[in-house]
């Protein structure tokens, strides 16, 4: 699992290939008064409130899938659990770090805290141990790569930075390869385990 | 995996602390799920996208130059039905360097995905410009249309891509069920508003009649309406089903599937012929609409709106009424048959006085090594009125995108008939195949077939005499 590591997104992002990739935008979609390269063609950075989310929501989600890995490092039980809490700390890291980049060049603010589903998660984590622990991150880490997956897409179709848009199809692939192995680990957990009725099903 | 074998679940505990953390969770964006109002004036856009309409195009044939040998290479002697268009051999599917399609087939679906030999032509074809979308109408139908009608489909933002080739030929034959003994009604005319009446009258029946001219009359669509959201110059009075279903067959025009979100992950559709509609128990290739009453009236409320009822309110929805106009609608579709097919027997099955030995050695693969029979069964019209999930992704890495398509998964997907295949590229739902030559391939891969030169070229000899 470890040789699953970002590639290096800026070797790949220039604004020519960028576009090739991702596909011209719809104009209709595009901010009134953004600078543009040619006519059609949102210059450089050029950012529209979807890309502003985009970024918002992506860091935010990427802070905690580092802070919530190194925890899963140390506190995981199942080896599995450990070595991908390792990853989503090491990918992660390097994404936000590209995202951050591109941020700046758009003049794009980033959160720097946690939200406060995720400071949730984190105190119900550090609250947790063994089994209980991993099954609760790893369901975590499921629910949070289906919804990132959704984001990437949308800003793929729904964004304007052209750099952003690239940042988003770079790394899509990623993102889905770690909700298989989020999924498939979530599996070997339930699976290992007698597994009780759900609570929904026990009242 | 060590540590997982001792591990003891406090599964409450856990199930309630992921509910906890649900509950809390701030949900994607909204316009990931709706379509946007327009954020520019119509004339804004309508500049910007004449000036990326250059840029658009090169991008989408740079993507087919890459997946497709787009030679004109017409198979000897084989004419569409109508005897107006050669159909196209070969295969014209590209291969990835050093491979052939004999080592692929070879291959583990595991082995092709991590080497990344997949055919880029196997995976899904974009639409031309996937962040917009919508319906999309080659020239000769836009022309007609023009011609007869003064009616505007001419899109300022796209063209239609693929080379006229590997499209049906236009204006495509009409055969009725109610009439066999006719053959193509046609005369060689497309079907409109402005001669349907005269065509067809003494032909079909008045509901038939009432059906036909619902099916040709125009009504606001997603991309051809009255408001700024439009990607026509003028205000357009609409789209008619006819307009991508021509003369009952199909022209090829295609657009995106209503039934996915977000944008970047809807993938094409290619227009399906409707020749032998009443054969078919399931409509719409993901949604599995069990009537062609149901399709029809769906159609005109939603999925001609990409499955987004509120913009069809917006926009001037038509609500067909269902026991009257829907079932005249209905009644009209399903009287159009299928194109003669001189050798196949009442079930389907070939004709051996008829057929020759290499059309009777590909119903043989086709029943059999082949197993093209498990789903498209001859005595069912070549269907089997089932949705199959052929897992394209053992093949390849999921996730990527190419102009604009993210490339995922694509699911259960309707079978469709294989009676008067030869009639109707490009093939499968969103036309990424350009000849039934693509097809055997494709399968033979998919479905690890493992055939030889020999029974490939049968097979399409087979489909060919369908």
């Amino acid at each position: 699992m470890r040789a699953l590591a970002l590639t290096p997104i800026f070797a790949l992002m220039a604004a020519a290939s960028a576009t090739a990739q991702t596909g011209t935008g719809n104009p209709a979609a595009m901010s009134p008064g953004a600078a543009q390269s040619a006519p059609g063609m949102p210059a450089p950075h050029q950012a529209n409130e979807n890309d502003r989310l985009f970024v918002k929501a992506v860091t935010t989600g990427g802070n905690a899938e580092v802070l919530l890995g190194q925890l899963a490092e140390q506190k995981g039980r199942a080896q599995a659990v450990k070595d991908f809490g390792h990853q989503m700390a090491a990918d992660h890291g390097k994404a936000n770090q590209q995202l951050a980049q591109l941020a700046k060049a758009a003049n794009l603010p980033e959160p720097s805290d946690l939200d406060e589903e995720h400071k949730a998660m984190r105190s119900q984590l550090e609250q947790s141990s063994g089994a209980d622990f991993d099954l609760a991150y790893i369901r975590g880490q499921v629910a949070d790569h289906q919804k990132t997956a959704q984001l990437f897409e949308w800003e793929i179709g729904s964004g304007q930075d052209p750099q952003l848009k690239a940042f988003a199809s770079e790394v899509l692939p990623v993102v889905l390869r770690h909700l298989q192995m989020a999924s498939n680990i979530e599996s070997q957990l339930s699976t290992t385990a007698s597994t009780p009725s759900p609570p929904a099903q026990r009242r | 995996m060590p540590g997982t074998a001792r591990i003891s679940l406090l599964v409450g505990a856990a199930a309630a602390s992921m509910a906890w953390f649900s509950a809390a969770a701030d949900p994607l964006p909204p316009s990931a799920t709706y379509r946007p109002l327009p954020t520019l004036p119509l004339s804004a856009v309508k500049a910007n996208d004449e000036a990326e309409k250059p840029q658009v195009m090169r991008d989408q044939q740079s993507v087919l130059d890459q997946r497709y040998d787009l030679s004109n290479n017409p198979i000897p002697g084989v004419m569409m039905s109508g005897g107006r268009k050669p159909v196209q051999g070969g295969v014209r599917v590209k291969l990835p360097a050093g491979a052939t399609w004999d080592t692929l087939a070879g291959m583990s679906p595991d082995e092709v995905r991590q080497r990344g030999l997949l055919p880029p032509g196997f995976t899904p074809l974009p639409h031309v410009k996937q962040a917009t979308g919508g319906q999309v109408i080659p020239n000769s139908q836009i022309d007609e249309i023009r011609t007869q009608e003064g009616r505007n489909l001419r899109r300022f933002d796209v063209d239609f891509d693929l080379p006229d080739t590997f499209t049906p030929e236009f204006p495509p034959p009409i055969f009725l069920s109610g009439h066999p003994e006719l053959g193509d009604v046609s005369r060689g005319r497309l079907l409109t508003i402005k001669n349907y009446y005269e065509m067809m009258v003494g032909f079909i029946t008045p509901v038939q009649m009432e059906g036909l001219r619902l099916l040709l009359t125009p009504f606001p669509q997603e991309e051809f309406n009255q408001t700024e959201d439009r990607k026509v110059e003028d205000q357009s009075l609409g789209i008619t089903c006819l307009d991508c279903h021509s003369n009952f067959h199909t022209n090829a025009a295609f657009h995106q599937t209503p039934d996915v979100r977000p944008q970047a992950a809807r993938f094409r559709l290619d227009t399906v012929s409707l020749r032998g509609l009443f054969n078919q128990q399931i409509h719409g290739s993901k949604r599995s609409l069990r009537s062609v009453e149901d399709f029809s009236e769906f159609e005109q409320r939603t999925a001609y709106f990409n499955g987004d009822h509120m913009s069809a309110q917006r926009k001037g929805v038509n609500l067909p009424e269902r026991h009257d106009q829907t079932a005249m609608l209905a009644q009209m579709q399903n009287a159009i048959d299928f194109p003669p097919a001189p050798k196949l027997d009442p079930a389907g099955r070939l004709d051996p006085s008829k057929a020759n030995e290499r059309e009777l050695a590909g119903e043989r693969v086709f029943l059999g090594k082949g197993r093209c029979a498990e789903c498209h069964i001859p005595a069912l019209s070549f269907l089997d009125n089932n949705m199959h999930d052929l897992k394209l992704e053992r093949f390849y890495e999921v996730g990527h995108t190419v102009n604009g398509l993210v490339q995922l998964p694509d699911g259960p997907i309707k079978t469709f008939t294989l009676r008067g295949i030869k009639d109707s590229p490009p093939y499968l739902h969103d036309g990424r195949l350009l000849t039934l030559a693509d097809c055997v391939e494709f399968f033979n891969l998919v479905l690890s077939l493992k055939l030889t030169a020999d029974e490939k070229d049968s097979l399409v000899a087979y489909m060919l005499a369908l």
